[in-house]
């Protein structure tokens, strides 16, 4: 139970045209009950965010168009650490975040990723975190959804612990290098004893 | 270590210049047939307030750049993407020409719209050493694009890691040993270090 993969997926109930509303608490579609964070031993690290997707050009219908349901969309996802942005434009500007166009979801044969989030996002212990989503298009059709999909790790007790260490150290955390750093320990309390 | 993105269209509101915030009521910008643009500071669609450029602190490697395809058989008006570091153009012709850079073709955005998929990957990527100023050009390719017109809306997208601070130094060495700048090779430098000093005092900590 120390190390566990988590998914969390949302579905507008509202508009958010020129709005941006947390997946979470923002009132509209499936929300929690309170705010994302984590306790003094919890450490979460959030590995995909993606979002409805729609295509530009090509087609005649909608501003930023697609042949599809979701014609027009222009879906965005921002994540949100405690108050501040992760994607910034270069001028340190926060923009939208990552567009649903370049992390689809659902992920089709003709709409296909173009980002896959890596370097990963760090939720520290005691930190509260957010998945912001924002249409920027008009949507041409009844039927266009607007879904956010988010998966995470959460490290949880000794492996928050771990995940902090690592952090001081300056390595990625991934259940790949927690593992690293206890097969470390172990082989030095071996290397001890004998 | 930081995963960035940055995606321009050629809205902006009214179908006239630029904007530094997207807005549902935005529309296409008209650009004619082979103008370049740039797409942080071209005056056209989603701009930023000033040129790209890293701090004494920061390296930036650019890891995929992908724009709307230009493919007449399937009615995409799209063209080429051309990226800038300084004052020099990276991609060139043999002959040491200047070339307009990525086709969207090679590398659509998005992928797999009209069943078109990725041909060109960005492999070495691109750096960006601290001080320099990057930039990402547009070519408009053989369609001109009209003002107001939804089929008239291209894009460009640009996937980028951004290193401060000491993981930015630790770019630089790996620049200067002649390895690879990507998040793992960092992670293994910061390992190496740590497993030496482990194997200096005896243990680790």
């Amino acid at each position: 139970m120390a190390m566990r993969s988590q998914l969390y997926e949302w579905t507008a109930t509202a508009s958010i045209v020129d709005i941006q509303s947390s997946i979470f608490i923002g009132n509209t579609g499936n929300n929690i009950t309170k705010p994302a964070e984590t306790t003094a031993t919890q450490f979460v690290v959030i590995e995909q965010v993606a979002s409805s997707g729609s295509n530009p050009g090509g087609s005649a219908t909608g501003t930023y168009t697609s042949t599809a349901g979701n014609a027009g969309l222009h879906m965005f996802a921002q994540v949100r650490i405690n108050t501040t942005d992760y994607f910034l434009d270069p001028d340190n500007k926060p923009n939208d975040g990552i567009p649903g166009t370049a992390s689809p979801y659902p992920r089709t044969l003709t709409l296909q990723p173009s980002f896959s989030l890596y370097p990963d996002i760090y939720v520290l212990p005691g930190q509260v975190w957010d998945v912001l989503v924002t249409q920027r298009g008009a949507a041409n059709n009844a039927q266009a959804v607007q879904q956010c999909f988010v998966k995470y790790t959460l490290y949880d007790g000794p492996d928050a612990l771990i995940a902090n260490k690592l952090l001081e150290l300056g390595i990625s955390v991934s259940p790949a290098n927690v593992d690293w750093y206890k097969r470390s320990l172990i082989q030095q309390q071996s290397a001890v004893v004998a | 270590m930081r995963s960035q993105i940055y995606e321009w269209t050629n809205t902006a509101q009214n179908g006239t210049g630029f904007t530094l915030f997207r807005r549902s009521t935005d529309t296409s910008v008209a650009l004619a047939s082979g103008t370049e643009t740039s797409i942080f500071i071209g005056g056209v669609g989603y701009n930023i307030t000033k040129p790209a450029e890293t701090t004494a602190t920061q390296f930036v490697v650019i890891e995929d750049v992908s724009c709307t395809p230009d493919a007449n058989t399937q009615l995409l008006n799209g063209g080429n993407t051309q990226i800038r570091i300084n004052t020099t153009n990276y991609f060139q012709n043999p002959d040491v020409t200047q070339q307009t850079g990525i086709p969207g073709t090679a590398s659509p955005y998005p992928r797999g719209y009209q069943n078109i998929l990725k041909t060109f990957d960005l492999y070495p990527d691109i750096y960006v050493l601290p001080g320099q100023v990057w930039d990402v050009l547009y070519t408009q390719g053989d369609r001109t694009l009209v003002t107001a017109t939804p089929a008239d809306v291209v894009a460009v997208f640009v996937k980028y890691t951004l290193y401060d601070g000491p993981d930015a130094l630790i770019a630089n060495k790996l620049l200067e040993l002649g390895i690879t700048v990507n998040p793992n090779n960092v992670d293994w430098y910061k390992r190496t270090l740590i497993e030496q000093q482990s194997a200096s005092m005896g243990g680790m900590a």
